[in-house]
């Protein structure tokens, strides 16, 4: 398996793939299913999987509307907790291809944890070795786990129940720990946590992560 | 409940931003200094996305099952343990939590 899917060289190891891939597998069977037991129709699910191909949005939409909001406040919701989707394209933006068609094509699977391994790369070839065989051990789990789900549409009882919904922040968790060793990072990752705990409940959604990325400009204190 | 509608508009919001992203960031001319902001990024909006899907649903803070499943996520990273039996160490300890209470 060695090659493409498991770029030699590289600190991308064979466990981390297949977490991804479960982690985003089980992301999408439970997502689909919680839409279509909604009432969207099958094929609209399918669409939504590649088209938007994230589940914040929809979700977002889907919350907002369910409490009582108008359409228009749903999608303004689906794209204003996106944004973060925008940024992680943008950190990743530096060490990717230089042609503007990959780019674009590499932009709609921009996500958290392919970008973060892909920039654990000291060189820029190797970050885009790792970013293409993240993205397809993401995006591929994913986009089964989302059709599968919308087959099965209401008859899996709940998710929750086979503790599914830890896996997401315990996958994301476990990429970034290495990081949180040195003090910036670590100064960094807990102030992210805190402004996006404190703003939660009081901003609409999208609101407390763009906040939280200001954290990252903690690094501009430093000198050098 | 999602229509065509609404995934033509929502793909279209996120893929914007996604391609802004990716296509207006000006690698060359892009100074050292923000170019270590763009490096740790991931890092801050990961622990704002982690804290958030541990100890909130649907915009409200709470405390559950899943707060403890990622704990014990920290533990097995903390002892670097690798990734597979993390993430199976918390969905198990937080169904384990939720079939005894």
């Amino acid at each position: 398996m060695r090659g493409w899917a498991l770029p030699t060289n590289t600190q991308f190891t064979t466990g981390e793939a297949f977490t991804i891939g479960f982690a985003y597998f089980t992301v999408g069977l439970t997502v689909a299913v919680l839409h279509v037991s909604d009432g969207t129709a099958p094929w609209v699910m399918v669409g939504s999987i590649f088209l938007v191909n994230s589940v914040t949005p929809t979700l977002a939409y889907a919350a907002v509307t369910a409490s009582g909001g108008s359409s228009a406040a749903g999608l303004f919701s689906g794209w204003l907790v996106s944004t973060r989707f925008g940024l992680f394209a943008a950190a990743i933006a530096p060490r990717l291809w230089p042609s503007k068609t990959k780019r674009a094509v590499a932009a709609h699977a921009a996500f958290d944890p392919n970008v973060a391994l892909a920039m654990r790369e000291s060189s820029d070839a190797n970050a885009q070795r790792v970013y293409t065989a993240a993205s397809l051990w993401l995006c591929v789990p994913w986009w089964i786990g989302g059709l599968i789900g919308t087959l099965i549409g209401s008859g899996l009882s709940d998710p929750g129940a086979l503790g599914l919904d830890a896996v997401f922040p315990a996958a994301l968790l476990a990429i970034v720990w290495p990081q949180l060793r040195a003090r910036d990072p670590l100064v960094i990752a807990l102030l992210a946590a805190i402004a996006a705990l404190l703003l939660v409940e009081i901003t609409p959604g999208g609101v407390p992560v763009l906040v939280a990325a200001c954290a990252a400009l903690v690094t501009l204190r430093s000198r050098d | 409940m999602l229509t065509w509608v609404v995934v033509f508009a929502l793909a279209a919001g996120v893929y914007a931003q996604r391609a802004a992203g990716a296509l207006l960031v000006d690698t060359e001319r892009l100074s050292l200094r923000w170019r270590r902001v763009l490096d740790v990024l991931p890092l801050a909006i990961i622990s704002a996305v982690v804290a958030l899907a541990t100890l909130s649903d649907d915009g409200e803070l709470i405390v559950d099952a899943r707060a403890a499943g990622v704990v014990v996520a920290a533990i097995c990273a903390w002892r670097k343990m690798p990734m597979f039996v993390t993430v199976l160490a918390a969905a198990a300890t937080t169904a384990l939590l939720r079939a005894i209470t």
